[in-house]
């Protein structure tokens, strides 16, 4: 009896409803589409090479509606009347999938082909002091640019983690009378521009004299846009602790603070540590508010109280307009050192978010 | 959620209660973070805006010349405010068909294998600094952008916005704003392909096998049931558009002259790109406080455009569920 059931095909639920009915295409769909790009795409390729006209034009003058028209042939022969706007969607789709892919690889292409003329060690150990946009590029580096970085993201964490994570514990612990209020005001503060979270720290702690252009303001500024980040994505991943968690915990005569402590904070470690890097991932390009609230320095600063201080971001600022060669080919260094940052730590959510679901 | 109710706090213990109201209190203390920073940036901003307006009066907002030390001084941000909302529209005509479309082909059309990386590419295009896509955009993408541009002016220039009398094609409105559209783009198709992935399959299943095709799926389905979300993303793109400040510093000239609509013709206006490029040639105090008002503008508008946006999405979310 046990052998004919193990044998029986076991029929799920997602068997019976097609969950994506919409992906299934004969393999005639596929012709009719490699044969009705082919076909407008030689043509052009053929005018491109033959006649002297503008790329551009050519690909929206003579490649798109040449396109889109065999498309809608294709898309007759293959599925009669319905199969014409179809098609055309289908084109305005890959068409808008290529752009964007094509903006991105080019973005990162640059990014690495320029980024690597300036790499070498001395580039990320030295600093900049005695370099001026003109000086070559065997001397001097962004080493101060990623201590500055480094401080003032590493403040600005201390900061918003703790911040972020109550107002996401009082949304799903306490669920106290104002959550609605608390959820809408962090939502309202995710809006808010980079540089008006610079001017702020800078009428609210500069100007009143409380702290000099710094990196702990540099960090303030940072933690006010890192903190609606943080708080929204802690409030999502502590809504997966299953609830059984909380009330067996309450059973056995924790208090709350016990609850969120030992339990729903463990249990969430993973998702609490992508809210971290997402936040850290949200500000550790911008730009705007360290221009008004740490400056500059081609020193590095260590001190984050005294000093005006220099970061990836604002050493990019300052170096792209450069007349000089060596100082844009600088720039673009800064963007590589940047870039990596910001990829390891794309890897990292990516990495984590993706055990996180699979505990589930 | 199963319960929505406050859990009760079973422990008898005083001392125990005692901590634990504590504990609450740090943490509904903390909670309210937001709300103190959003006062306060509205307080300490405006208090700075207040003298300013009694300055100049409510033509601080329709004023197009920019003199803070002349006597008297006169100054305004009305190009800046105008130039602002061109270069957001300029955006949102380019990067919402192209999202839409992305969106619809990562949900309905691509293969799964596919959709995911495409996924992953544009939470990456999100990723990237808006500096970096400054430094991409000055030397990557403004040079063919000026022959573009030539082309359109060449082709189209008896339509007015296409007009360009200097000949000069750098520092338009048109770059910065194909440059703010690319910074959309990845909001804009994140949010519209979460919304269109949460159509019920039932509702898909009956108009495929009422005989629909693709696209009146999508017109008379899909689009339908995702159009809170979608307008809601929308406009969470435009507050982005709207604060932008560096990947604009890079491509636009700020002229204060209001540029209505010739959006290839150089020099256009926006509000925090204003502040940064001022900012750090600022002739005394007075000129950062015309500047910080000018940042409470800015800091309004956005907050009025995010707060419509999140009640959007939320009030669609509520009637779905």
């Amino acid at each position: 009896m046990t052998t004919l059931m193990s044998e029986a095909p076991e029929i799920r639920e997602q068997d019976l409803v097609p969950q994506r009915p919409w992906s299934k295409r004969p393999t005639s769909f596929w012709l009719a589409a490699l044969l009705g790009t082919a076909v407008p795409l030689s043509f052009a390729g053929v005018l491109y090479f033959t006649t002297e006209i503008a790329a551009p034009l050519l690909l929206i003058v003579v490649y798109l509606p040449l396109q889109l028209v065999s498309a809608g042939v294709a898309g007759y022969v293959a599925k009669g009347k319905h199969g014409i706007l179809d098609s055309g969607l289908i084109v305005f789709a890959i068409g808008s999938t290529i752009l964007s892919a094509v903006i991105l690889g080019s973005m990162l292409a640059t990014i690495i082909a320029r980024g690597f003329e300036a790499l070498r060690p001395s580039f990320i150990f030295q600093n900049s002091v005695y370099i001026s946009p003109s000086t070559p590029l065997d001397y001097g580096g962004v080493g101060h640019a990623i201590v500055g970085t480094f401080l003032i993201v590493g403040i600005a964490t201390i900061i918003s983690v703790p911040l972020g994570i109550a107002s996401a514990v009082y949304v799903t612990e306490i669920r106290g009378r104002a959550v609605p209020y608390v959820r809408f005001f962090v939502q309202a503060m995710s809006g808010v521009p980079s540089v008006v979270a610079g001017l702020f720290v800078l009428t609210v702690f500069i100007l009143t004299g409380v702290m000099r252009q710094s990196a702990l303001a540099g960090a303030i500024a940072y933690a006010i846009l890192m903190l609606p980040t943080v708080a929204r994505t802690a409030e999502e991943v502590l809504r997966l602790v299953p609830e059984d968690l909380r009330t067996g915990a309450l059973a056995l005569g924790s208090t709350r603070s016990r609850v969120v402590f030992n339990v729903v904070l463990p249990a969430a470690r993973t998702g609490v540590i992508t809210a971290m890097l997402l936040g850290v991932a949200r500000v550790v390009g911008e730009t705007a508010p360290l221009l008004l609230t740490a400056l500059k320095n081609d020193q590095t600063v260590v001190n984050p109280f005294s000093d005006p201080i220099s970061a990836l971001p604002t050493f990019i600022f300052d170096n792209v307009a450069q007349p000089y060669p060596d100082a844009v080919t600088r720039a673009w260094g800064a963007a590589l050192v940047l870039m990596v940052i910001v990829a390891v730590l794309f890897t990292l959510t990516r990495l984590l978010s993706g055990r996180n679901s699979m505990n589930k | 959620m199963a319960a929505e109710t406050p859990l009760r706090d079973l422990s008898n213990s005083k001392k125990a209660n005692r901590a634990d109201r504590a504990f609450s209190r740090v943490i509904t203390g903390a909670a309210f973070t937001s709300l103190i920073i959003l006062a306060g940036i509205t307080i300490f901003l405006g208090a700075k805006a207040v003298p300013v307006i009694q300055d100049q009066g409510l033509s601080f907002l329709t004023t197009t010349v920019w003199d803070t030390i002349g006597v008297p001084p006169e100054y305004g941000i009305a190009g800046m405010l105008y130039g602002s909302i061109l270069l957001a529209v300029i955006a949102l005509v380019i990067a919402v068909p192209v999202s839409i479309f992305l969106a619809v082909f990562m949900v309905f059309i691509a293969p799964t294998r596919v959709s995911k990386f495409l996924t992953n590419l544009v939470d990456l295009m999100a990723a990237i600094p808006s500096v970096i896509i400054g430094l991409w955009a000055f030397y990557v993408l403004v040079p063919p952008a000026q022959e573009w541009q030539s082309l359109l002016n060449q082709y189209l220039g008896w339509i007015p916005i296409f007009a360009n009398e200097s000949g000069n094609f750098t520092g338009t409105p048109f770059i910065a704003g194909v440059v703010l559209a690319i910074m959309m783009i990845p909001i804009v198709t994140s949010v519209t392909s979460e919304v269109l992935k949460r159509t019920p399959p039932e509702l898909i299943n009956a108009a495929e096998s009422l005989g629909c095709s693709m696209w009146t799926m999508l017109r008379y389905v899909a689009l339908p049931f995702g159009r809170g979300g979608i307008v809601g993303g929308v406009m969470l793109g435009l507050g982005r558009a709207l604060g932008e400040t560096i990947a604009v510093f890079f491509v636009l000239k700020i002229v204060f002259d209001i540029n209505f609509f010739n959006i290839i013709e150089s020099g256009g206006g926006s509000v925090a790109t204003l502040i940064v490029s001022k900012f750090g040639e600022t002739s005394g105090d007075f000129e950062v406080d015309v500047l910080l008002a000018a940042g409470f503008f800015l800091f309004l508008m956005t907050l009025v455009v995010n707060m419509l946006a999140n009640l959007i999405v939320r009030r669609t979310e509520r009637l779905k569920s």
